[in-house]
């Protein structure tokens, strides 16, 4: 398959089972719920050193937000619910409470009913002066600070959501693949449920699975590094200088299948033109999980 | 099928306990079956023929008509289901009520709701004294569920109340909110005087300044803009109440107490109006 001259290549993404949440963090302007929203999801990038993968999802109008202030809806992701659970505690005691002006809500129902406290545990902070409310069925904790009170719903929602999504866009140029994974994701960040949970939603440090180091679990991709085309069996024709990933976590395979679809269509009408040469994945032979999703089929 | 009604047709000289006739006790039971089911009045029990004509034969939607004020126990202990009341009625509606919706369109005499944890119970007139209180020498009165009452309630409104929501579209009488554990009352009108009184937590919201003023043991702890009113006047809106029609505020003086007990419980008085 041949987009704009952008080879899209045989084969698929290897993406596993998650456990995910939303939150929604608001403040009295756009600015201080972004500031903590970014410290929420900082060092997040990846759940091999980070605990768990988070991004923002999007900002969210006063309308949109159950305090009608303006808001960041944030997405966030680990293997498994215990490990979610401390990640959002942790993270929203230490970037959220702090935060001037912010509240805290839950922005998702959980599978079943299942849920992990929000702010449940946070309350104490309140050293016995907290004060909860019941309001339309919901538990919520208003916890005096010194700007006031900060109010946080109780518990969040879980659900069984996928992470791992990803595509290599390979080029003639470190800027050119820069360039595409930029349009990409400008494309993708309009795609709800879904985040590209590294630094500006891109990586250069894909990995493979195994080392030759037994305490490592992951090391260097070796087949798209460039600089190896000599030394290893590469995947990087004579043409490729530079290759770079995405990497998707979604709440479900088809909201991945979505940003996959319009990140690869963004970087592929950059075109050959401009250096795009192929579009690969991340595929470990059915090593990594059980979510595959095949380029070709989801470009068709 | 048509609302189960039942049209009180004696002039009753005794009170008498209607807590059988509710949703759940009557699930499955036949016209017939209902008819001879026997009510306690006084020192005698009475089949439900003998004071009430009874038609239609749906147990889940159950209408009083011509109702009295000596029909106690209305909605005892329902878990789903509807009863209308058209006209007054006596003292522990919707007592135990765990789910399901009561309307009254006339005034309610003491203990309405009481105990109640869940539902809602609306009363389209005045309620008597102790809505959604404990019962005399019990220590948690409503744990649950809305209470909406269009005119004005009695004394000691919300006495012992552990959680729910009590909305007062009239005035309250005085104690209102006494001993009060956690929960949410809300006023529209005036309050009567010792508002509060023993309150231990829970939220005393009101629209306006408290005509008696704010009792010596409630201490002022200054204006504040509060974000979780925004969330409660959204709550109010899926109403069938005047609270949804209410212009919402946040900004609020707010008076903590009863420091004669926990001194955890808080009047917030509107400063928007």
């Amino acid at each position: 398959m041949i987009i704009n001259g952008v080879t899209i290549d045989e084969t698929f993404a290897e993406a596993f089972p998650m456990k995910g949440t939303r939150i929604i963090i608001t403040a009295q302007n756009l600015d201080w719920a972004m500031n903590s929203a970014v410290a929420f999801t900082g060092f997040a990038t990846s759940v091999i050193a980070c605990g768990c993968e988070a991004s923002i999802e999007q900002t969210l109008d006063p309308s949109e937000t159950p305090d009608g202030r303006p808001g960041v809806a944030c997405l966030i992701f680990a293997m498994g619910g215990k490990g979610l659970a401390k990640q959002v505690e942790t993270r929203a005691g230490q970037c959220v409470l702090t935060a001037p002006t912010t509240a805290l809500f839950s922005g998702i129902e959980g599978d079943e009913g299942k849920e992990i406290a929000l702010g449940k545990n946070l309350r104490y902070f309140g050293d016995g002066f907290q004060i909860s409310k019941m309001i339309d069925g919901k538990r919520y904790w208003r916890i005096p600070v010194m700007d006031g009170e900060f109010l946080t719903q109780e518990n969040t929602g879980v659900v069984s959501a996928v992470g791992g999504g990803n595509f290599l866009i390979l080029a003639e140029s470190q800027p050119q693949a820069l360039a595409a994974c930029e349009a990409a994701i400008k494309a993708m960040k309009k795609i709800p449920n879904v985040i590209m949970p590294f630094p500006g939603g891109v990586v250069r440090s894909g990995s493979k699975v195994g080392s030759k180091y037994k305490a490592l679990m992951a090391s260097t991709n070796d087949a798209f590094c460039p600089t190896l085309k000599g030394q290893t069996k590469t995947e990087c024709s004579p043409e490729v200088e530079s290759v770079m990933e995405i990497v998707i976590d979604g709440l479900t395979k088809e909201d991945i299948d979505k940003a996959m679809r319009v990140g690869i269509q963004a970087a592929c009408d950059l075109g050959a033109d401009n250096g795009i040469r192929r579009i690969s994945a991340g595929n470990y032979g059915g090593k990594l999980g059980p979510f595959h999703f095949h380029l070709r089929e989801i470009m068709a | 099928m048509s609302a189960l009604t039942f049209t009180l047709k004696v002039d009753i000289a005794q009170r008498v306990d209607c807590s059988p006739l509710t949703p759940d006790k009557l699930a499955g039971k036949s016209v017939d079956d209902i008819a001879a089911m026997e009510l306690v009045s006084g020192r005698l029990s009475l089949p439900v023929a003998e004071l009430f004509d009874i038609s239609g034969n749906d147990v889940n939607n159950i209408q009083f008509k011509n109702s009295s004020s000596k029909l106690d126990h209305i909605g005892h202990a329902m878990s789903q289901g509807t009863v209308t009341v058209m006209g007054d009625v006596g003292a522990y509606l919707g007592q135990f009520m765990t789910g399901g919706n009561i309307a009254v369109h006339g005034n309610s005499f003491i203990y309405s709701g009481c105990e109640m944890k869940g539902g809602q119970i609306k009363i389209n007139g005045n309620a008597g004294d102790f809505v959604g209180a404990a019962r005399s020498g019990y220590k948690n009165g409503m744990t649950g569920g809305t209470i909406i009452i269009t005119g004005n309630s009695g004394q000691r409104t919300g006495d012992h109340m552990r959680r729910g929501m009590i909305l007062i579209e009239g005035n309250a009488g005085d104690y209102c909110g006494a001993r009060m554990v956690s929960g949410t009352i809300a006023v529209i009108g005036d309050v009567g005087r010792h508002l509060g009184y023993g309150m231990k937590r829970g939220t005393l919201l009101l629209t306006k300044t408290p005509a008696h003023g704010i009792s010596a043991n409630f201490n002022d702890c200054g204006a504040h803009t509060l974000s979780f009113l925004p969330l409660m006047f959204t709550a109010f809106k899926k109403l069938d109440s005047v609270f949804a029609k209410l212009e919402p505020f946040s900004r609020v003086q707010r008076y903590a107490g009863d420091v004669g007990g926990l001194g955890m419980g808080e009047i917030l008085v509107n400063l928007e109006g």
